[in-house]
């Protein structure tokens, strides 16, 4: 007989880690046609970070995200990056992005403000054009401005930055400190079918509530979720390393190491919970790793609302499971399996 | 050497290979079609998929020799300089990929499927790509693609289903 479960998951992760440096660096180039060039040493692993970045780039200029180039990953050329670790991309590159697009918007609005009548402070970058505050019709095209910056003024507008999250030694006494400069929240619900012959659980269906401060782009926000929840749960039902007793893995081909396929995939849905953290580029912080953490306890609890057994090492194989039920039903201590439905 | 003739994307190609080579290693090595990837090499991953007489199969598990005279459909085949085929724009448009290793794979494996012409179900969608492995995404997009693109080429509607109604 089947039976069903729902289980619930919470989780909390850091973001941005201050124990020791963690710094990233950017280089924003506007060029004299209103585009601009934007050099950031991390790398895009297909999460879409370089989508995201050029998006900040391009908030911080008034540009669209299709006028920035960016260059990235290329040690001869880009400036210093600590790395696509640590779910930090968006948050710590992403305001040294920021920081080096406003350095260079800096030199335009200098540019400008003679040209419109104004001091700089009273400019904004919006549309593709350098405009007064409040008097959007008194502007001019950013390529008009980087045209005059670089060939009449001679300042072409260039902006390099980098971003550190403030670097905080723990205490060496009593190991406590702030290691990390924010966190970011999750819960994740589970549906859950365990057939009580097999011990085989199938999960039907997920919903995924996660913080991430802005979504920046909310489509690979979701793109995110939706692939932290596969690997939460391979990790929660399929995925071992096994050893012999050589320390040699035993199962070291996808054959026998068992990854979830399209057939494991439940129904998703994904709720964007947004907030604006003040310290991160448009108050974005960011969304990678935590997706895969709260899946494994959300499908465990499940579990146990489902056949009332607690299975308490990963991964809940059918194996284990069928075991645990039948410890169960030969008088085992935990609550009775619940009646048919 | 085997001399082998086969049809690639409407092209005739030759190529002189040792007979234990792989379709997968002929095209990549020998005709520089480099869109089907090298994944597992023994049939788990479907990165390799290729389209032979319109069936989708791991190229790493055919022998170039077995594909004398056959009609080969590679990714490269899909999209010209000026348009995307139907399947790689709606793959695009819902960001189905992320590192896009899979992408060559899943792209043929879903035409093999459209181009059946039988009515699909979400679940018929999931079942055709099970042979082709994803670390990414959790396929979730990869289907909305699939349904997108078939919706698209076909003017059918996948139907909604309802997983929690027991």
């Amino acid at each position: 007989m089947k039976h069903r479960g729902k289980g619930i998951g919470c989780m909390w992760y850091p973001i941005g880690f201050t124990v020791l440096a963690n710094p990233s660096a950017a280089t924003v180039k506007i060029n004299e046609d209103g585009t601009a060039t934007l050099l950031t040493g991390t790398v895009e692993t297909g999460q879409g970070s370089l989508t995201v970045l050029g998006q900040i780039a391009a908030e911080a200029l008034g540009v669209s995200t299709d006028d920035v180039h960016v260059v990235s990953g290329d040690t001869d050329t880009t400036p210093m990056d600590t790395g696509a670790i640590a779910s930090r991309t968006t948050y710590v590159s992403g305001n040294a992005i920021k920081l080096a697009a406003e350095n260079a918007r800096q030199i335009l609005f200098e540019v400008a403000a003679p040209m419109l009548d104004v001091r700089p402070d009273q400019l904004e970058a919006v549309d593709r054009k350098i405009q007064v505050k409040y008097f959007p019709q008194r502007c001019l095209p950013i390529a008009d401005v980087a045209l005059q910056a670089q060939f009449v003024m001679g300042r072409p507008p260039i902006g390099s930055a980098s971003y550190n999250p403030p670097t905080v030694g723990m205490d060496p006494e009593t190991g406590q400190g702030k290691p990390f400069s924010t966190y970011v929240y999750a819960t994740q619900c589970a549906e859950i079918e365990v057939d009580d012959e097999t011990g085989e659980v199938e999960v039907i269906y997920m919903s995924a509530a996660h913080d991430c401060g802005t979504a920046i782009n909310p489509m690979l926000v979701e793109g995110q979720i939706e692939g932290g929840i596969s690997m939460g749960i391979g990790y929660a039902l399929q995925e071992e390393m096994l050893f012999d007793d050589d320390g040699k893995q035993i199962n070291p081909n996808l054959t026998n190491y068992i990854m979830p396929t399209s057939l494991d995939m439940p129904k998703i849905d994904v709720d964007i919970v947004e907030n604006f953290d003040p310290t991160g580029p448009f108050g974005a912080k960011g969304v990678g790793e935590p997706t895969a953490v709260p899946t494994a306890a959300a499908i465990c609890n499940a579990i146990h609302d489902a056949v009332g057994v607690r299975i308490t090492s990963l991964p809940a194989t059918a194996e284990k499971v069928l075991k645990a039920i039948k410890e169960l039903r030969d008088g085992g201590e935990q609550k009775a399996l619940p009646a048919a439905e | 050497m085997t001399d082998i003739t086969l049809t690639v994307n409407g092209e005739e190609k030759t190529a002189s290979v040792p007979p234990e080579t792989t379709l997968l290693k002929m095209l990549r090595e020998d005709l520089n079609y480099t869109g089907a990837k090298l994944g597992c090499d023994v049939g788990d991953c479907g990165a390799c998929t290729v389209l032979v007489d319109g069936i989708a199969v791991n190229a790493c598990l055919m022998l170039a020799g077995q594909a004398e005279g056959k009609n080969i459909e590679t990714i490269e085949g899909l999209s010209t300089l000026e348009e995307y085929h139907p399947i790689q724009k709606a793959f695009e448009d819902v960001a189905s990929l992320q590192c896009g290793f899979c992408g060559p794979g899943m792209i043929m494996s879903t035409k093999a499927l459209i181009d059946q012409g039988e009515e699909l179900t979400r679940d018929d969608i999931k079942d055709a790509l099970s042979g082709n492995l994803c670390r990414c995404t959790g396929y979730t997009k990869i289907i909305e693609g699939v349904i997108d693109a078939y919706e698209e080429i076909t003017g059918k509607k996948v139907p909604e289903t309802n997983p929690r109604a027991a």
